[in-house]
């Protein structure tokens, strides 16, 4: 088998072309696909509408590369503007812009899912070989504590101090430098995501990859050959050009959750639970001002979590609870955080070397959906329940009782109108946290569930080796088919789920 | 960079919010239009009308008002930077957010009953209006405000010449 090759299509269209499986999506389910596709000696087409971006071309810089490597520019979000819906459009996927973090699908998860949603091929024995892998494609290693910058440490003090629980995660760099940067790509090359493993050894096993290739629409599903309709996009992205057909016998969609979903709807293929069940679990970013420096922008930004509040077994939704994790930001993001307007925003910002932060991650009741409107524009629709709420008020509450038991000025968070919690006294003032929709900067980082495997068509969209049902060869191998939320972090679910996908597909002959 | 979509700003949607206002049926929609007054001419826009550019630079002064800024902090023209972004989103992203943008400028007639568009304001009215919609009770006001503000913030702070001033040294170097 000779090596594969990666084509820029922004330079030029590749015309059409006609293969055994087309993968779409490059991130960690379809290039861990095409790996194990392509080993298994399977003729197999990545097609990846982002570019190829390594070392300096990671500029560092919060503009250039929110609008290179995220989709719609970095301004994805669901239709409220409630909530900012980080998506990966990069070779890569979203492993190039995530905080590294590993987190492998716990046991419980695991046996929730064989229990509630009938996956009974999805439990810890069957996983554990292909969990195992996952590690060893990233790396997976305990970052040195002196990569933990203070504002990690801080965390760690204070859940201390405090006794609860946490844990420094599992991360996938090696030869870290502490840049910062890592959810606008490492210029240091330090991440062992999909571009740096995956994809290479699939193209070391015959493999193809076409970035700059946005998968349009899908026919012929029930037949033996699919019919991929493609379009090539300019060197930035921006603008649609020439039009080619991939064919294939196989299709693997990889593209995220909503974008999966996204190509099925716009095809009209699959079931009435496509596009449902959604999962954003949303995070509230908070920030905590000290006395002293912390330059949290440096060293590993997310390393410590508590995991205090988490809880693995909950009868109805698996995980649930709530994570507290650190997390730092560059000056434009940071920025766009915050509420204030003129001079008391600028003001703020001079403290920004100051500054502390933390996410606060919370599972949800998958009660999301994707839809594509009449107009062919994609709609997300997400609406926070009082149960929610009333989980992130908890949650603040938390984070403000941790951050003053080591020392802090206030804790801030960037809602409209700003709560401020300077003393336990003050505990009271997170009540006032509304969460209406535009009035607190959520995001989601974690999109799953919405072509949720199940054993049968009335529970779910595809079956629980991935295909959808309705279609003869058309699989899907990312977080889309995740029954609950897999992990807090979902890229080594991923991996472990894609590769066992794959190889059952690859068995299938 | 986190703009897109003012997905709840349908043309329809639009209009109905500044029927609900009154101001289009009270005064007439050209009167309303030439409260705006003109704007000057500005080179070389992608995407924006002289207009829109003006609306623009106005929240922008706002947003970071020039007397509060050190010498050294950055001068950057947060409006043809909009501009420049605008000019490679999708039609329908693009009238999108020329729409908000009428909408901000029209906002102090249609919510305020104010006979200035939002451009006309002082710079301490401005900065007061562009605050209040951010805590409007008007879902679609706030928005507009969010999406601005991101924008504008996002801009603004990644700039090389505002970081002397965070604390901040810019990125390591490979």
């Amino acid at each position: 088998m000779s090596a594969g090759a990666i084509t820029d299509c922004s330079q030029a269209s590749p015309g059409d072309v006609t293969v055994e499986v087309c993968v779409i999506g490059s991130g960690s389910g379809g290039a861990t696909a095409a790996w194990e596709l392509a080993k298994a000696g399977r003729d197999v087409l990545v097609l990846e509408e982002g570019g190829d971006y390594t070392g300096r071309a990671l500029t560092q810089r919060d503009g250039a590369m929110y609008d290179q490597l995220y989709m719609d520019r970095g301004g994805r979000a669901t239709s409220d503007l409630s909530i900012a819906v980080l998506q990966g459009r990069v070779l890569g996927g979203g492993g190039v812009i995530n905080a590294s973090d590993v987190v492998p699908i716990d046991d419980d998860v695991a046996r929730h899912w064989q229990k509630k949603f009938g996956l009974s091929g999805f439990g810890p024995e069957s996983l554990e070989p292909f969990r195992k892998a996952a590690l060893e494609d990233l790396s997976a290693n305990r970052p040195a504590d002196e990569l933990l910058n203070r504002n990690n440490q801080l965390l760690r003090d204070g859940a201390g101090k405090l006794g609860w629980k946490g844990e420094v995660m599992l991360h996938n760099r090696v030869g870290c430098v502490g840049s910062g940067t890592c959810l606008i790509g490492c210029a240091f090359d330090a991440k062992r995501n999909p571009r740096f493993v995956a994809i290479p050894r699939a193209l070391e096993a015959g493999a193809r990859v076409f970035t700059r290739a946005r998968a349009v629409r899908l026919d012929d599903a029930g037949k033996e050959l699919k019919r991929v309709a493609v379009r090539c996009l300019d060197a930035k992205g921006y603008h649609e050009g020439a039009a080619f057909t991939v064919r294939a016998r196989h299709v693997v969609l990889a593209a995220n959750a909503v974008s999966s979903a996204e190509l099925l709807l716009k095809s009209g293929l699959g079931n009435e639970h496509v596009g449902h069940h959604l999962s954003l679990q949303p995070q509230l970013p908070v920030t905590v001002r000290y006395d002293d420096e912390v330059r949290f922008f440096r060293g590993i930004p997310q390393a410590y979590a508590v995991t205090q509040f988490e809880q693995r077994e909950h009868p109805e939704h698996g995980w649930w609870g709530f994570r507290l994790e650190a997390i730092a930001g560059t000056p434009g993001i940071v920025g766009s955080l915050l509420p204030e307007v003129g001079a008391p925003g600028l003001e703020l910002m001079r403290g920004y070397s100051k500054l502390g932060a933390a996410l606060l991650l919370l599972p949800d009741a998958m009660q999301g959906r994707v839809r594509v409107e009449s107009s062919g524009r994609l709609r997300i629709d997400y609406a926070l329940d009082e149960e929610l709420r009333g989980r992130f008020r908890e949650a603040v509450k938390a984070m403000a009782r941790l951050s003053l038991a080591v020392g802090a000025k206030e804790v801030y968070v960037p809602s409209v109108p700003p709560v401020r919690v300077r003393s336990e006294a003050e505990l009271g003032n997170v009540d006032g946290l509304t969460l209406a929709p535009t009035t607190a900067p959520l995001l989601s980082a974690h999109q799953q569930g919405t072509v949720r495997m199940a054993p049968n068509e009335r529970d779910g969209a595809a079956s629980p080796e991935g295909e959808v049902y309705g279609t003869r060869g058309v699989f899907v191998f990312d977080s889309s088919g995740f029954p609950s939320s897999a992990s807090s972090h979902t890229m080594a679910p991923i991996i472990t789920v894609s590769r066992m996908l794959a190889r059952q597909l690859a068995a299938r002959g | 960079m986190s703009l897109r979509p003012f997905s709840e700003l349908s043309r329809r949607r639009l209009l109905r919010v500044a029927l609900g206002a009154g101001g289009l049926v009270a005064g007439g929609v050209g009167s309303v239009f030439a409260l705006r007054g003109s704007a000057p001419r500005v080179e070389g826009l992608r995407a924006l009308s002289p207009h829109e550019y003006r609306t623009m630079a106005s929240l922008a002064e706002a947003m970071f008002p020039r007397e509060t800024l050190p010498a050294g902090d950055p001068a950057v023209d947060l409006a043809r930077a909009f501009d420049g972004y605008l000019a490679d989103e999708p039609t329908w992203a693009r009238d999108e957010a020329k729409q908000a943008l009428t909408l901000l400028e029209l906002g102090p007639v249609l919510f305020d009953r104010r006979l200035a568009t939002f451009s006309n304001l002082a710079l301490s009215e401005r900065v007061a209006h562009f605050e209040r919609w951010g805590r409007s009770d008007s879902g679609l006001r706030r928005q507009v405000a969010t999406g601005f503000r991101k924008f504008l913030c996002l801009v603004f702070y990644d700039q090389p010449s505002a970081w002397p001033g965070l604390g901040y040294e810019g990125p390591m170097r490979p």
